[in-house]
């Protein structure tokens, strides 16, 4: 008879506490930091979606691929990418996770499986059948994630993407982060049945929805479904209903929410609250030791917007290596 | 006017079953072709007004593009009217639709779900009869019936024409309370005891995490936990009584093994210790300490050792529309003959 | 002495070798092997044309048919190699670029640089160009300068089967993404090709010809249509130097602009429209580079801007002709005038 409450143990969950903890932090500080005018280029902030990030991909290792959207900076933290290199990314210095040449929509890091945020959306779906398909020819039982938006979940690579997936049983998993908006457009208007998992059953694929949320959901249900997909199993899509606390990109006036949308999700539907009162209540984990770890995350992003902006810039002749491997 | 309420889960049939066994997916598009169903049937027989539950899980939505594109068709409908509540996604949704209900006079209230969703109405309104419709992954409660039957049953309830003896049955429940009342909740067809302690995805499959079944009634026909009592020793939905199962973990306990299909397309055996009936009335006390009790298959209410966690039978607890009885007796009484010209 | 095959042929060698070598080749595309999931022959087809027939029997599962979804397995394709497979696909026309090119020209070309320099992309993407089937105009473009002009692509057209099997070999081994273009006009034409297998190197041009008076520059079929119109001229006493460029990116602009040093003039053949063509970028670099050795304007010889026509006398009047290469080359050494 099992008297501990969770289906991760105490290291675990302090784990995943810190991976949320970490990617909240490093967004709210970019938000910050934006708006002051330090970061060139656009911004698209995760912040309020961490439990389906972290609940998702804290189940996958070096071996299992991902492929994100625009929204990378979660996928890429809790895939174990380096957040003082991702910093020095979106501030485009030498030393970033691309050297400076990709920004924030384009991190990637391939020796931890992320095979990059996106900057098109849906383009991420073929690329994880692919992953798929060579994890089926390496038989070591290896998995791969295609992360797409309510928004995205429209585009003709994803839905070819599910059938193709079908038709060869590839172990691809569809992970759709339904935050209700696409850039400003509510999923009322834009996608004609709200349901992914009906659009999975269109092509004869399992889909479980889940409260995105819920840290302890997300990682039942994607835990499942990722055994599944290991084991041989195939296909699934895995629906996330969650809330972006931030706008599509930095700079975005959000006037197309309603007046106290944002203040009711940011009180009520704060997956990283839940998870403290969670594990807390549970009298796991105290608030101190939460508490520990949320010092040394501010720490962290301190020192790694510090050492970004302390970074050299990439230089002229770095402009033009790297297009081919030889030419 | 002659009110109905309709309440239609969007959130139930998504949940990780679909993974483990080949549960089905009634599609949203489905579902609101049921709804339109229960609709144009309830019109027909006199409902002028139904309340229905907004969601923000793609049923709405879709049945008002159907509603606007029926207009140019010539449809008719009763006035169908949203509750004035804001859609959480969660089942305090069907909770507080099924008060809101109550509260505005609707004379029987059509439920689209499992047996998670009906639990939820009656727990929140036990004195409006419901009428159930199965569209989630375990329907051991709920029928499967053609909902435009089901619609104009409960029209004929509702406007009248059938009186609460003709048109109604009584139904058992479980009341599970927890240290003498502090917590107390409802099932329609099981309270089953899981060892497990966190509510996570809520949906309960795994037979070794499993100590105790409490069943209000025991159908061999049916599909989920409640199966294993109704391929041990059935009772019946009007038979006085429950039935209480005691699971074996200890061989030593195990008086026998059981094959039941304890989720869609899922055949398991199970330990079997120990079974006896369960007059009404009269409370059971749980034995294992600290664990889950789960309500009509889903995780609900948590307990710590040293909690004391009791259910009881109750029956004539909560009225159904009888569907069946009441389109027998309007066909015998002539309920829907119209005169030759109109 | 080697043995004569066809371009087809040669094809369906160069994959057939590269596969038995190494495992990390995989092929797919739309009925690449022919009759998945019906009651008639496995490998009925073998591909539209036939090119990949046999090819099943000896690799297996390891060709694999796709549903009609380009984006989906053009982009699988690279997603495959991202993660260290080496994947021929087959986009069966390269007319079809249009529903799937994001993934070719945003995702794969991009990579490399986008990730600094960590990402490799070892893709080979086959594919029908060219005019004279009277396919019409959606399937007999050659849309070479499209995937030309992005950064990160390798562009490859050869003319001979000899050089399609040792540029599609090269193209295997090469861990860039590759668009690899076979002019299915040239399917039958026979060359001698060695049995064994061998590589030829990205980024040089083939003399086909030498001459003094002219420089013919030009890749694909317009090769064949140049020496036709070669010789003719020589006839008149004018002696084309016709340079094939077999890659066009890289691009052996070194060995245009050696013949162009020799002969003095130049003019660019090419199957594609006009606008933003091979010919156009041939010529300017040329100007850039070079405008010294020319002793008169140069001419670009190119389709029309218009899509290709069906009818087989307008088609015929679309592609490039040898009297008109021929014409092209007395207006250049005429010093562009008539």
């Amino acid at each position: 008879m099992a008297a501990y409450p969770f289906p991760l143990e105490k290291p675990a969950l302090l784990e995943a506490y810190r991976r949320m903890r970490t990617i909240r932090e490093f967004e709210e500080r970019l938000h910050v930091d934006f708006s002051r005018g330090d970061i060139p280029g656009f911004v698209h902030l995760y912040a309020g979606e961490e439990a389906a990030g972290v609940g998702i991909i804290g189940q996958l290792g070096d071996g299992d691929r991902i492929a994100s959207t625009h929204r990378g900076h979660g996928h890429c933290i809790a895939k174990g990418v380096d957040p003082l290199a991702m910093m020095k990314e979106i501030y485009g210095k030498k030393g970033g996770s691309c050297g400076g040449k990709g920004g924030s929509m384009h991190i990637a890091d391939l020796s931890k499986g992320m095979m990059g945020a996106n900057g098109i959306l849906g383009a991420g779906a073929p690329l994880a059948c692919g992953a798929g398909l060579a994890a089926k020819y390496r038989k070591k039982g290896e998995v791969a994630i295609s992360f797409v938006g309510d928004g995205a979940s429209n585009q003709g690579t994803f839905l070819e993407s599910l059938n193709l997936a079908a038709v060869w049983n590839l172990p691809v998993i569809f992970v759709v982060e339904n935050n209700g908006y696409a850039e400003s457009t509510s999923r009322d208007y834009g996608v004609a049945v709200d349901s992914y998992v009906d659009r999975a059953a269109g092509f004869g694929l399992p889909g479980v929805t889940v409260d995105g949320t819920d840290f302890f959901a997300v990682h039942e249900a994607a835990g499942e479904i990722i055994r599944r997909a290991r084991g041989g199993g195939g296909p699934a899509l895995l629906e996330c209903k969650m809330v972006r606390f931030h706008g599509h990109f930095e700079g975005d006036a959000q006037t197309y929410r309603a007046s106290g949308e944002i203040d009711d999700i940011r009180a009520n539907q704060d997956c990283l609250k839940k998870f403290a009162a969670a594990v807390t209540g549970a009298g796991v984990i105290t608030a101190s030791e939460l508490t520990a770890i949320d010092h040394e995350v501010l720490d962290l992003i301190e020192r790694a917007v510090v050492e970004a902006k302390a970074a050299p810039l990439p230089t002229a002749a770095d402009l033009t290596t790297d297009v081919y491997v030889s030419y | 006017m002659t009110t109905i309420g309709l309440i239609a889960n969007p959130v139930s049939a998504r949940d990780i079953r679909r993974i483990i066994a080949n549960a089905s997916n009634l599609q949203i598009a489905d579902r609101v072709n049921i709804v339109m169903r229960v609709l144009t049937a309830a019109h027909s027989l006199g409902v002028e007004r139904v309340l229905v539950m907004p969601d923000s899980g793609g049923i709405r939505a879709l049945l008002q593009r159907h509603l606007a594109r029926g207009h140019s068709q010539h449809q008719r409908w009763p006035l169908v009217e949203y509750l004035d509540m804001q859609p959480t996604s969660t089942v305090e949704d069907t909770f507080l639709a099924a008060r809101l209900m109550h509260d505005k006079g609707a004379a029987a209230i059509v439920v689209l779900g499992g047996d998670g969703t009906h639990r939820a109405v009656v727990r929140e309104c036990r004195d409006i009869p419901i009428a159930g419709l199965s569209t989630g992954t375990n329907n051991a409660f709920p029928e499967m019936r053609e909902s435009t039957i089901t619609g104009m049953a409960v029209a004929l309830y509702a406007s009248g024409r059938l009186s609460a003896a003709q048109a109604l049955a009584p139904n058992k429940l479980l009341e599970v309370s927890i240290n003498e009342g502090a917590q107390t909740d409802i099932a329609l067809v099981d309270a089953v005891i899981s060892t497990d302690r966190y509510i996570g995805a809520r949906a309960l499959w795994k037979p070794e995490a499993l100590s105790a079944v409490y069943l209000s009634f025991a159908d061999p026909q049916a599909i989920g936990l409640s199966a294993i009592g109704g391929l041990l020793q059935p009772v019946g939905r009007r038979d006085p009584g429950g039935l209480a199962v005691t699971l074996g973990h200890d061989p030593a306990a195990t008086r026998l093994r059981l094959l039941a299909p304890i989720a869609p397309g899922m055949v398991r055996p199970v330990a079997i210790a120990h079974w006896q009936a369960m007059p009404a009335g009269q409370p059971f006390t749980v034995a294992q300490q600290g664990g889950v009790v789960a309500l009509d298959g889903e995780r609900e209410l948590a307990f710590d050792p040293g909690d004391r966690v009791q259910i009881t039978l109750r029956e004539n607890a909560f009225p159904t529309v009888d569907v069946a009885r009441c389109m027998q007796i309007a066909a015998c009484e002539g309920l829907l003959r119209l005169p030759s010209t109109p | 002495m080697a043995r004569k095959i066809s371009m087809k042929q040669a094809i369906n060698e160069a994959l057939d070798q590269e596969m038995a070598r190494d495992p990390s080749v995989i092929m797919m595309g739309e009925d690449i092997v022919g009759g998945a999931g019906g009651n008639g022959e496995l490998d009925a087809w073998g591909g539209v044309l036939g090119v990949t027939k046999g090819l099943y029997a000896r690799h297996g599962d390891r060709l694999l048919d796709t549903p009609l979804s380009e984006s989906a397995y053009i982009g699988a394709a690279i997603g495959a190699a991202a993660c260290g497979m080496r994947p021929v696909a087959e986009l069966m026309f390269i007319d079809f670029m249009g529903v799937c090119f994001d993934q070719i020209y945003n995702q794969a070309a991009k990579f490399r640089y986008m990730f600094g320099g960590k990402a490799e992309t070892p893709v080979v993407i086959r594919a029908m160009v060219g005019a004279g089937f009277r396919a019409a105009a959606q399937h007999s473009q050659m849309l070479t300068p499209l995937f030309t002009h992005i950064p990160g692509l390798k562009v490859v057209c050869p003319s001979t089967p000899y050089d399609t099997k040792g540029l599609l070999i090269q193209s295997i081994r090469d861990n860039d993404p590759v668009i690899f273009c076979e002019h299915k006009n040239l399917y039958g034409f026979e060359g001698e090709v060695p049995e064994a297998s061998y590589t030829i190197p990205f980024g040089e041009a083939a003399i086909v010809r030498e001459g003094k008076s002219v420089s013919i520059v030009t890749y694909g079929l317009m090769v064949h249509r140049a020496l036709e119109a070669a010789a003719a001229l020589a006839k008149e006493g004018i002696e084309a130097e016709i340079v094939d460029l077999r890659t066009l990116s890289p691009l052996d602009i070194d060995t245009v602009i050696e013949s162009v040093e020799k002969t003095g003039h130049l003019v660019c053949v090419d199957e594609a429209n006009p606008r933003c063509s091979i010919a156009a970028d041939v010529s300017a670099q040329v100007v850039q580079a070079a405008f010294g050795a020319l002793r008169g304007p140069i001419q670009m010889v190119t389709a029309p801007h218009t899509p290709v026509p069906f009818s087989p006398v307008l088609e015929d009047l679309y592609i490039p002709s040898a009297a008109q290469i021929g014409a092209a080359v007395k207006r250049a050494l005429a010093g562009g005038r008539h």
